[in-house]
């Protein structure tokens, strides 16, 4: 029995890392990992391996959790390509950033809004894969306002955009969706558009 | 204190906030380096007492890094526009 509090202390081991396993946020994932690392190297400590305890803080804990932060921070990006001269102070811009940082928010993405000087940098940059989508306005005849279409490279991103009858609220019910078939360098490409209704 | 290391774990588990965690990290760090302390004190074994002064200071340094870091991530939240030329 006076081995109790080392099966005590072990038994934290499996119970943390089944903490870590089913959290799905990558940002409380890493703080999560943290703390398995705290009671990794209590366990590895009690049981006697001390050089194994001092590798797990100083790796485990520290150097991973950083690098990791690192890593996640410059992979969760969706980067939507605007032309300098696209007027961003409008209410309708605003509402459609708020709306798709709303919608990406669910797979834990942040928004980049990147500028470009002209419409070719702009089109040469999705066709390389620099940018997701790109937002442009949209010429309506009979409308002096402003319509904002976005374009996108990426079908997930577009099933995540379009509004979903599985949530409460739709992110982007201001949105009607149309999709385009593009082909680019021979291969076929799905480019999706959608355009901010008034 | 192996109960008391429980509470933020429970906590951690429970909370939605990225703070709250960061809290209770700490709160976790500190119990484990002083439960560390007290059974290299026990077993009067010099090399436990070591990792867990170590675990004190990488521990409290790794969580500075991290709060710095998520609080960059905090800021660059609001829309990051970048001017590409």
């Amino acid at each position: 029995m006076d081995d109790l509090y080392i099966y005590l202390i072990v038994a934290l081991l499996p119970l943390s890392s089944l903490m870590l396993m089913i959290e799905v946020n990558p940002y409380h994932a890493l703080v999560i990992r943290g703390i398995l690392g705290a009671v990794a190297v209590l366990a590895y400590v009690v049981l006697g391996a001390a050089d194994v305890a001092l590798t797990e803080a100083l790796m485990g804990t520290m150097l991973a959790v950083s690098l990791y932060i690192i890593a996640i921070r410059s992979s969760l990006v969706m980067r939507l390509g605007i032309i300098k001269s696209l007027p961003t102070q409008t209410d309708d811009f605003t509402t459609l950033v708020t709306n798709v940082k709303k919608a990406i928010n669910d797979v834990y993405l942040r928004l980049e809004v990147v500028a470009y000087d002209s419409q070719e940098a702009l089109e040469k940059a999705l066709e390389e894969k620099e940018i997701h989508g790109i937002c442009s306005t949209y010429n309506c005849a009979d409308d002096q306002n402003f319509k904002y279409e976005v374009t996108l490279r990426i079908e997930r991103i577009y099933q995540l955009l379009k509004p979903n009858k599985r949530r409460s609220f739709s992110p982007l019910n201001t949105l009607a969706v149309r999709a385009i078939i593009f082909t680019l360098d021979s291969l076929v490409d799905s480019i999706f558009l959608i355009i901010l209704m008034p | 204190m192996i109960l008391t290391l429980l509470i933020p774990i429970y906590q951690t588990w429970h909370e939605d906030n990225v703070w709250q965690k960061m809290v209770a990290v700490s709160s976790i760090s500190s119990k484990v380096s002083i439960i560390t302390l007290v059974i290299s004190v026990l077993r009067d074994d010099w090399m436990m007492g070591v990792v867990g002064v170590i675990i004190i200071t990488v521990g409290n340094a790794g969580l500075m890094l991290l709060a710095h870091l998520l609080k960059k991530i905090g800021e660059n939240d609001s829309t990051q526009l970048i001017i590409n030329n």
